[in-house]
């Protein structure tokens, strides 16, 4: 049974690790992200309308068209929270989010082993795969042309914006330093098939791809093709940079100078920015959807 | 009652209320709606086949009228859907639905008391959305926060309408 769209989003933190870290990022796209909880609040915020019984019809419309599995909205959050799921520790994030303002990674560093820079390129591409995955499954495919993603990246706003963000932030940079889309691609066409099938959170998106592995890796690379160099670039205008990034982070996370692995290991097993945003995201889609329909 | 007590009970009583909307959920507006959803039939979305929404693309207005960046952002069975945008800022929502599979749509525009260019009634959704129904299936809309609704009745023009009540 599908849980309804409006249980979802108020299923959302207000006040979350996840909340916090997406705070931070505001100084790269000011403004961008209100972290929206109820459905009545996005309608209110994707019509500007005030009246109530036409939210009432817009949000019963909503709630009908996530409900109708062929129209691919809640598959769309399946993905989302796959991503996540695949990556979280059980227990870190309960224990992330109790911590008050700042939290000290130290306390459950016993279960945060770094990432060597093999799991976390593929772990990066494997998380834009689901973010172009996703996107298919909620928009279809826009325009008369098989719309290039990397187009629809460069118009992405509010919600999805944060998240392609936070994805630059926590499993490009941080971890992988400015030549991060270099390191992906090499590792991506490099290694062999048996350690892409062994990726936890590939092996999760890669239900979603079509075709055999060699296939999957195909599109894998592709798509960071395509987008690679508007992902690069956005990073770069924004001043996106490692020491920036690390700096906000510390704010939240308390890490010394050497430890810099674990911090994108333990943000990873800590936190649900695509579940999170990618709900919103959704949402933010079927409702924009059902004012144009009802 | 004495006058402190009374206070007290209020405050004791605004306490508990307070106490007890904290564990309540944040909306029960939705409640009827959902149960309708979960009791029922498979649920689909249309009530009778819809055309497919790339079919409805040539009928937006083009990239670059009146000096707007044209984005499609969705295209389902029976739906598209495009954003306008100017200096990368989203100014309008435009989409055409099939009202095939939302009958119920059309019954807002039997008490249309305008026609667009004499032929399509037009209803103002809202304060931030302008419909016409067009060849009596298609709904085409118009949604901005920014523009008022002559604007984005002008824009409606902008639409192929002909094209598409053939």
């Amino acid at each position: 049974m599908t849980e309804p769209l409006h249980t979802l989003l108020e299923s959302l933190p207000e006040t979350s690790l996840t909340t916090r870290l997406l705070g931070a990022l505001d100084y790269v796209v000011p403004g961008e992200w209100n972290n929206i909880v109820s459905l009545e609040a996005m309608i209110r915020d994707v019509t500007g309308e005030s009246d109530e019984a036409l939210i009432q019809q817009i949000g019963e419309r909503a709630l009908v068209l996530f409900q109708d599995p062929e129209q691919g909205y809640e598959r769309a959050v399946t993905v989302y929270r796959g991503v996540d799921s695949a990556s979280t520790v059980a227990g870190a994030a309960a224990l992330a989010s109790a911590a008050s303002e700042r939290f000290e990674i130290l306390s459950f560093l016993r279960d945060v082993a770094p990432k060597p820079d093999t799991v976390q390129a593929i772990d990066a591409g494997a998380k834009l795969a689901a973010e172009l995955v996703a996107f298919t499954l909620t928009n279809g495919l826009p325009g008369d042309s098989v719309m290039d993603f990397a187009n629809a990246l460069a118009s992405y706003g509010k919600e999805e914006r944060i998240r392609v963000t936070a994805w630059l932030a926590f499993d490009a940079i941080i971890p992988l330093g400015p030549d991060f889309l270099a390191k992906i691609m090499d590792t991506l066409g490099s290694v062999d098939t048996s350690v892409l099938e062994e990726n936890r959170i590939l092996r999760f998106v890669s239900e979603h791809l079509p075709g055999d592995w060699g296939q999957k890796r195909d599109i894998l690379r592709s798509n960071l093709e395509n987008a690679g160099d508007r992902l690069k670039s956005f990073a770069d205008e924004r001043g996106m940079t490692q020491e920036s990034l690390v700096a906000k982070a510390r704010e939240y996370v308390d890490i010394a100078d050497d430890k810099l692995d674990m911090l994108a290991a333990a943000l990873d097993m800590s936190t649900n920015v695509f579940e999170h945003t990618g709900i919103q995201t959704v949402a933010r889609r079927i409702v924009s959807r059902a004012y144009g329909e009802i | 009652m004495r006058p402190r007590l009374r206070s007290l009970c209020t405050f004791l009583l605004v306490t508990f209320l307070v106490a007890c909307s904290k564990d309540e959920p944040k909306s029960t507006r939705w409640n009827d709606a959902a149960a309708a959803l979960a009791s029922g039939a498979p649920v689909s979305a249309s009530a009778a086949p819809v055309a497919a929404g790339s079919t409805l693309n040539a009928r937006f207005p083009a990239d670059g009228t009146d000096g707007y960046k044209r984005v499609f952002t969705q295209e389902k069975d029976g739906f598209a859907e495009a954003k306008l945008q100017k200096d990368g800022k989203d100014v309008a929502t435009l989409s055409i639905s099939d009202t095939n599979g939302t009958p119920d749509a059309r019954a807002k525009f039997d008490a249309a008391s305008e026609k667009l260019e004499g032929k399509y009634p037009l209803v103002t959704v809202g304060k931030n959305q302008s419909s016409v129904l067009v060849g009596g299936r298609w709904q085409v809309k118009v949604s901005s926060q920014s523009l008022d609704a002559d604007q984005r009745k002008n824009l409606l023009t902008k639409f192929d309408l002909e094209g598409l009540s053939k």
